[in-house]
């Protein structure tokens, strides 16, 4: 038996009409090709997200959020640390940046280690509650 | 409880002090670096006079107890817990049986560990300060020992802090406008004229056109400065009078000592200048070897940065008390 492509937009819609038909809220579908999530809304609309990875069963990349509102700083206001050049590995504990508030610092980490790949917003910007802020690649 | 697993000499128990006491000849002890204090204390959600641990020689380890919120600040050098290294001036939480290591700062001379709750010692004269000329205060009147056991108050009421930490931008970074860098990395310290500061020739021009070195012969109780000596114009007899920390004396030998935290409450030698006190954390901040340039300051520039420096803790406690709350109605 061959694997399913959950990325293609047939299998999407065939998933979606049966979900609708059976009443199904949604579902969430994890593989190593990738991710599929569809949530099916009250008025029958489908509301789809589709994650494929860049390399197939090894890396997949996770956006790491603002956890506050506040302004975005990538390297502690002290100059101990300078922002690093990317792509940069990382570790779960370490800090990537800080949301300030005032003269309140919150340290931002990514909670896993792998691979800093992109910076997301701008620095020393205002950034609201979710915003993403750095992509890492995690080695899966 | 905390254990003390390694020690240096000198690391002792302080808060914000005991003053009150000098006219029976206690000196008020407390922090060297009392801002350090005050930001520790806020971080954790303590009062900002709690007491915490003094850490001037190093390496300094303890272990955690029972689970706990803490804080390293006043330093420049980045703690372990359990070897991973943290951020200063930001606060964490512990869990039961996690060492906090202190290796040496780059630049600073004092770290100080704010805990949650507090460093629960006996309050005696309204302070839980160690008085090391006293023997008495802080932990058994005497500096941390290896294996010793310290109490800490409950933490009840204090909000949780957050899973990364929090942390503030220091006062020498959020304050520069007010704590001026001089461009040949000598440390700029305000002071003003004092009692007998017309004793010296050229308005004191000697003392204040110099850069004098803090010498080895420098601790809590005071520092002795090297440089060329400043003689007065005629030597007086003088009463011993009363001195606070900040006082510049210039014994006979011409070299100014500067009274710290351990201030004698008494002394006879003329008084050139008193430092301002918003600067005497950065003096407590300042190891044996660095150079100082003393600057001339006024009553309304030092009110001013008095100011500034309680806006920014003010700011401070309502700043983190919103985000702890904020996060934890988020959680």
């Amino acid at each position: 038996m061959s694997a399913i492509d959950f990325s293609d937009p047939a299998t999407i819609a065939f998933l979606t009409d049966a979900l609708t038909a059976a009443s199904v809220a949604g579902l969430e579908i994890s593989a190593p090709s990738g991710q599929l999530r569809i949530v099916i809304s009250g008025a029958g609309e489908a509301k789809i997200g589709s994650n494929r990875s860049v390399q197939p069963g090894s890396v997949s990349p996770v956006l790491v959020r603002a956890p506050l509102a506040g302004y975005f700083c990538v390297a502690h206001l002290s100059g101990s640390a300078e922002a690093s050049s990317l792509p940069r590995a990382i570790c779960a504990t370490e800090v990537l940046g800080f949301i300030r508030v005032g003269p309140v610092l919150l340290p931002v980490s990514a909670g896993r280690s792998g691979t800093v790949t992109r910076l997301l917003a701008e620095v020393d910007a205002m950034v609201g509650y979710g915003a993403p802020l750095f992509e890492i690649e995690v080695q899966s | 409880m905390i254990e003390i697993v390694e020690t240096g000499p000198f690391n002792t128990v302080q808060d914000l002090g005991r003053p009150g006491y000098r006219d029976i000849g206690v000196s008020a002890s407390g922090a060297m670096d009392p801002l350090a204090v005050k930001i520790g204390n806020i971080l954790v959600g303590n009062a900002e006079g709690a007491a915490t641990l003094e850490i001037q020689t190093f390496p300094f380890r303890l272990i955690f107890k029972r689970r706990s919120a803490f804080v390293v600040s006043g330093t420049d050098g980045n703690p372990l817990l359990d070897g991973i290294e943290l951020l200063p001036w930001c606060a964490y939480n512990a869990e039961v049986g996690q060492v906090l290591e202190l290796k040496q700062p780059p630049k600073l001379a004092r770290a100080y560990v704010a805990i949650g709750g507090g460093v629960d010692v006996p309050c005696i004269m309204g302070s839980r300060s160690t008085s090391l000329r006293g023997n008495f205060g802080g932990n058994a009147g005497r500096p941390l020992e290896k294996g010793d056991r310290i109490a800490v108050g409950e933490e009840a009421g204090i909000l949780p802090i957050p899973a990364s930490g929090l942390g503030v931008v220091e006062p020498a970074v959020a304050l520069l406008e007010f704590f001026p860098r001089s461009a040949d990395g000598s440390l700029l310290i305000r002071a003003l004229p004092a009692g007998e500061h017309k004793l010296f020739v050229g308005d004191g021009e000697a003392f204040w056109s110099q850069t004098w070195r803090i010498s080895s012969r420098s601790d809590r109780t005071g520092y002795r400065l090297s440089g060329d000596p400043v003689v007065p114009m005629e030597i007086v007899e003088m009463r011993s009078h009363g001195v606070v920390p900040g006082v510049i004396q210039v014994p006979p030998g011409g070299e100014p000592i500067v009274q710290m935290s351990d201030a004698n409450t008494a002394g006879g030698y003329p008084k050139i200048v008193g430092v301002i006190e918003c600067d005497l954390w950065r003096l407590g901040q300042a190891r044996i070897g660095t150079r100082l340039q003393f600057v001339r300051s006024s009553y309304a520039e030092a009110r001013a940065i008095e100011q500034a420096v309680a806006s920014y803790i003010e700011d401070v406690r309502r700043t983190s008390g919103q985000i702890k709350r904020a996060l934890k109605a988020m959680a």
